[in-house]
């Protein structure tokens, strides 16, 4: 009966004519090929399906190829326009999820020519547009995505990239440090920029503007920035070394935007902040302008968790990092692990791999379940922030590497000596395990003794070390990877 | 003030044999070892000068304590001394690490020069004090 | 690092009676580099038991300061003399081997120079070309064949004098760094030292290397054919047996190097002479030096009646 489609389905074929009008099965439409060998050049999906009772998985996973690319409910004729069979996106393989009953990953292979080149937009559109919300789900969360390399390179990537970054900042062989200033909302400028200049000139390398610091009624942003920059030009003097501190050009409008991201450039500034919530537009907006600018953009992902948490439905945060990726920001928070958010050890170490590989092996225990060639795209410098302190330094560095940047909010501006002492507390700890590592010691093993005897010559050190010693955020993780390297036979 | 670029500028001064094991360290991971000193710590100075060329073929970190003693003869606590670790490899191309392992014994640091502009906005330089003297005659031994 | 291993080992229980130096051999796998040198040279038997003599002392040694007993850095510069192509370069490499499995040295390298390598051109080259190479070495041990060559008694503004006087410093300040080997002919070895008594003190065992002896040497063509898949037939082997006694007396006789060099050219003309021939060839005909392969050699041209 494959009258029309020389490559339906060989399980089940049509009762009628393909482009017959009515309702049809989205498996016999040709969004169900198990046969299909996906081509270097496709984008490749894997999502999450879990079906409504009685909807066979088959047919969900066809119902997602139809819904993110050519597929309505219903036939149309005027398919018979295109060559829709190379259109029509193409769900290869459905497996049931490892210890989850009713849950299947979903393959997708799309063809490259249905995206805009170099558009983060159009591919959310696409991908993520109408089909979180078909009914015939329970739920749909889309897992990792595989990029060709001919789709890499119509994007721009990292503005400055972790190299280039590091360069800037004659920073080498060290996680660069920095610190969110606290209180988030209230301080008035003058105030605030006095918790940026004590902070650096205690040792950290950055200080950073929090998510929802705008241009609010306490503090405009014409003089956040100003305080700030005063702060950061004293630091340097003070020190000899290069300081930055990440001002929020978050705003209403891409205008608004602008004006404070020159605005900053002219002071002097070498980065800049913005939230994930001002959208992918707005941001390769940003990536372009920063590139050009020579500015290190450092992006909040602020808002994700709403949709990368929960495992049934939303985006993975891995799938979020590939996209800041290919939008080109410099910096990209991507979980503490031992922190106060949300972040399996597993899970993390794929997103890091994400932001800093030229090339991610498939790696199913981490989450990442395709090879990725990031074609010599800038790397992304990954930032662990919430919740960590001095007295983890040896766990940090152990997990993420030292191309991070780690956040010591509350950890410098806690210090019972003050801000500088609790910088100084930071930097020491961070420099005195380094210099172990490269020693040749096991820091994970040696770890609090290195600590405690860094400490003999640092007081600020040893009092923080005293006043966090015991804290630690141990819950359990909600999105965890779903293989895990030895299958423990249930009992 | 003491001038805090590097990787370990918040650590005591490091003895020769904490040098030894870093400068190892750079070796094992097949990178290859530069010295440079300068007069002038500006933190936007990049390119100190160069104590003969980057070491691309030790195997120990001996030979780098022999050039290291032979800069400091030359140079002596005059000059900041600092050493690097540069990796060649595709994506990287550039410097690793890079630590201070000389400084002169007093820094009188840096000067904030501060020019009015207009909406409140100061244009700002960083000039270190010894900056004021000709090369080589900045810093007392 | 070593130290540390070595004091929590004795500091867990009391220090023990008695010590098992063979154990200890076997341990530090020293053994196993004497055993490859064992197979890879064939004869040498007097170089064999000087080496085993020099491990037998460095590992008392090492044992000795593990006990806490009093002992200081041994000296362990050495001369290799003998004639080319006795195996002065293979046993270095594996000495190399032996200091760094014991802790002598850190990175167990060798590296082999001549006087180009260490003596520059002109005013101011020598002591950096020195210096480099000096560096390259350091962790490991430095090979210096022909180490005469440095020293022109007749030039006193040779700049081989600059190389020695930077060797002879770093031979005596950087002991715990670098070993260094001089090599070459015995009776010129001498001499040097005769002129240079700042290396005769600084080197701490001299090592003779015989020449190889007839059977011996057909033993190492044997070696070096089968390590190629080829052999000798019965005539080629008495052939090349009348070829090691000829060239021999000739001039340039560099014993194993003599030999390589032989067996590269009866190959050659092996392959040409199944080219020369029509009709097939057998796999044993691939793999067999007949005696027309040795014998066209010109080292018998002396000697016609053999041809």
């Amino acid at each position: 009966m494959s009258l029309f489609d020389k490559r339906l389905t060989p399980t089940e074929a049509p009762k009628r004519g393909r482009y017959s009008a009515g309702v049809m099965e989205y498996r016999d439409m040709g969004y169900w090929q198990p046969d299909y060998e996906p081509k270097d050049t496709d984008i490749i999906a894997v999502f999450r399906v879990t079906p409504q009772d009685g909807v066979d998985p088959v047919e969900a996973s066809a119902a997602v190829a139809g819904e993110s690319s050519t597929a309505t409910w219903t036939v149309v004729w005027t398919d018979r326009l295109t060559a829709c069979d190379k259109y029509r996106a193409k769900c290869y393989r459905v497996d049931p999820v490892p210890n989850a009953p009713g849950v299947y990953f979903a393959f997708i292979a799309y063809e490259l020519d249905l995206f805009e080149p170099g558009s983060i937009a159009n591919l959310a559109a696409s991908i993520i547009g109408n089909v979180f919300g078909f009914k015939p789900l329970k739920a749909l969360r889309l897992e990792d995505m595989r990029f060709p390399v001919a789709y890499v390179k119509t994007f721009q990537g990292p503005a400055t990239g972790i190299v280039v970054e590091r360069e800037r900042l004659d920073k080498f062989g060290r996680p660069l440090l920095g610190a969110t200033v606290k209180p988030k909302l209230g301080l008035s400028g003058r105030n605030y920029g006095r918790v940026v200049y004590e902070a650096l000139k205690g040792g950290l390398d950055f200080t950073k503007d929090d998510e929802n610091i705008n241009s609010q009624p306490f503090m405009h942003w014409r003089d956040r920035f100003l305080y700030c920059m005063e702060a950061v030009n004293k630091a340097q003097a003070a020190t000899g070394e290069v300081k930055g501190s990440y001002l929020n050009i978050t705003a209403a409008t891409m205008e608004d935007m602008y004006e404070r991201a020159e605005f900053a450039k002219e002071l002097g500034s070498v980065i800049v902040m913005i939230d994930l919530v001002i959208g992918y537009t707005a941001i390769q907006s940003m990536a372009k302008w920063a590139r050009r600018n020579d500015m290190i953009l450092h992006l909040h992902r602020a808002g994700h968790s709403t949709y990368t948490r929960q495992k049934n439905h939303g985006v993975s945060f891995r799938v979020i990092a590939k996209w800041m990726r290919l939008a080109g920001v410099d910096h990209i928070h991507a979980g503490t692990v031992v922190g106060k958010l949300e972040g399996d050890p597993n899970a993390t170490r794929g997103y890091y791999d994400i932001c800093r590989e030229d090339y991610n092996p498939q790696n199913l225990e981490h989450g990442l379940f395709f090879d990725q060639h990031w074609a010599s795209l800038n790397k992304l410098m990954p930032v662990a922030s919430g919740g960590i302190h001095a007295g983890q330094m040896h766990q940090l560095i152990d997990l993420l590497g030292e191309d991070v940047v780690l956040q010591f909010g509350g950890g410098t501006i806690g210090h019972p000596m003050g801000i500088a002492a609790g910088a100084t507390a930071n930097r020491v700890a961070l420099e005195a395990m380094i210099f172990a590592r490269n020693a040749g010691r096991d820091i994970l093993q040696e770890g609090p003794q290195i600590l405690e005897d860094a400490a003999k010559a640092c007081t600020p050190l040893k009092q923080a070390l005293d006043t966090w010693k015991d804290v630690s955020f141990n819950y359990a993780s909600t999105d965890t990877p779903d293989f895990v390297p030895t299958v423990t036979p249930a009992e | 003030m003491r001038i805090t670029q590097g990787c370990f500028s918040f650590l005591p001064d490091l003895t020769d044999d904490q040098i030894r094991s870093q400068a190892q360290y750079i070796i094992d991971k097949g990178w290859a070892v530069n010295l440079e000193y300068t007069d002038d710590p500006h933190p936007r100075n990049t390119y100190w000068e160069m104590w003969d060329l980057p070491m691309f073929d030790v195997k120990d970190a001996a030979a780098v304590m022999i050039e290291l003693d032979a800069c400091r003869k030359a140079h002596g606590d005059r000059f900041y001394i600092r050493l690097s670790g540069f990796d060649a490899s595709h994506g990287w191309e550039s410097v690793r690490i890079s630590f201070i392992v000389g400084r002169p014994k007093t820094e009188p640091g840096f000067r904030l020069l501060r020019q009015e502009g207009p909406g409140r906005r100061q244009i700002y330089a960083t000039q270190a004090y010894a900056a004021d003297r000709p090369e080589g005659d900045r810093y007392k031994s | 690092m070593e130290g540390s291993e070595i004091s929590m080992e004795s500091g867990s229980s009391a220090p023990p009676e008695t010590i098992d130096l063979r154990r200890e051999l076997a341990e530090t796998h020293v053994q196993d580099v004497l055993d490859q040198l064992d197979r890879e040279l064939v004869g040498l038997a007097p170089v064999k038991k000087r080496i085993r003599q020099i491990a037998a002392l460095l590992i008392v040694d090492r044992v000795r300061r593990r006990m806490g007993l009093e002992s200081e850095t041994p000296t362990l510069h050495m001369s290799f003399t003998g004639n080319p192509g006795t195996g002065k370069t293979t046993v270095a490499l594996r000495m190399a081997q032996i200091l760094h499995k014991l802790g002598y040295i850190r990175k167990g390298h060798l590296v082999s120079v001549t006087r180009d390598d260490l003596v520059g051109q002109y005013i101011g080259h020598t002591a950096p070309k020195t210096k480099e190479i000096l560096k390259k070495a350091m962790g490991g041990v430095l090979f210096i064949d022909e180490a005469y060559y440095l020293y022109r008694q007749e030039n006193e503004r040779d700049y081989g004098q600059e190389a020695i006087e930077i060797l002879l410093q770093v031979m005596e300040n950087q002991r715990e760094d670098l070993v260094v080997i001089l090599a070459g002919y015995a009776e010129r070895m001498d001499q040097f030292f005769r002129s240079n008594p700042g290396f005769r003190s600084r080197i701490a065992h001299h090592i003779d290397f015989p020449d190889y002896t007839d059977p011996e040497l057909m033993q190492i063509a044997k070696s070096m054919l089968a390590a190629q898949s080829y052999k000798f037939s019965e005539a080629g082997e008495a052939a090349f047996e009348s070829y090691i006694a000829a060239r021999r007396k000739q001039p340039l006789f560099s014993n194993a190097r003599s030999i390589r060099n032989a067996l590269d050219r009866a190959r050659l003309r092996h392959a040409n002479r199944y080219f020369e021939q029509d009709g097939p060839v057998s796999l044993d005909d691939l793999m067999t030096i007949d005696a027309p392969d040795v014998l066209a050699s010109r080292v018998f041209d002396s000697h016609p009646s053999e041809k």
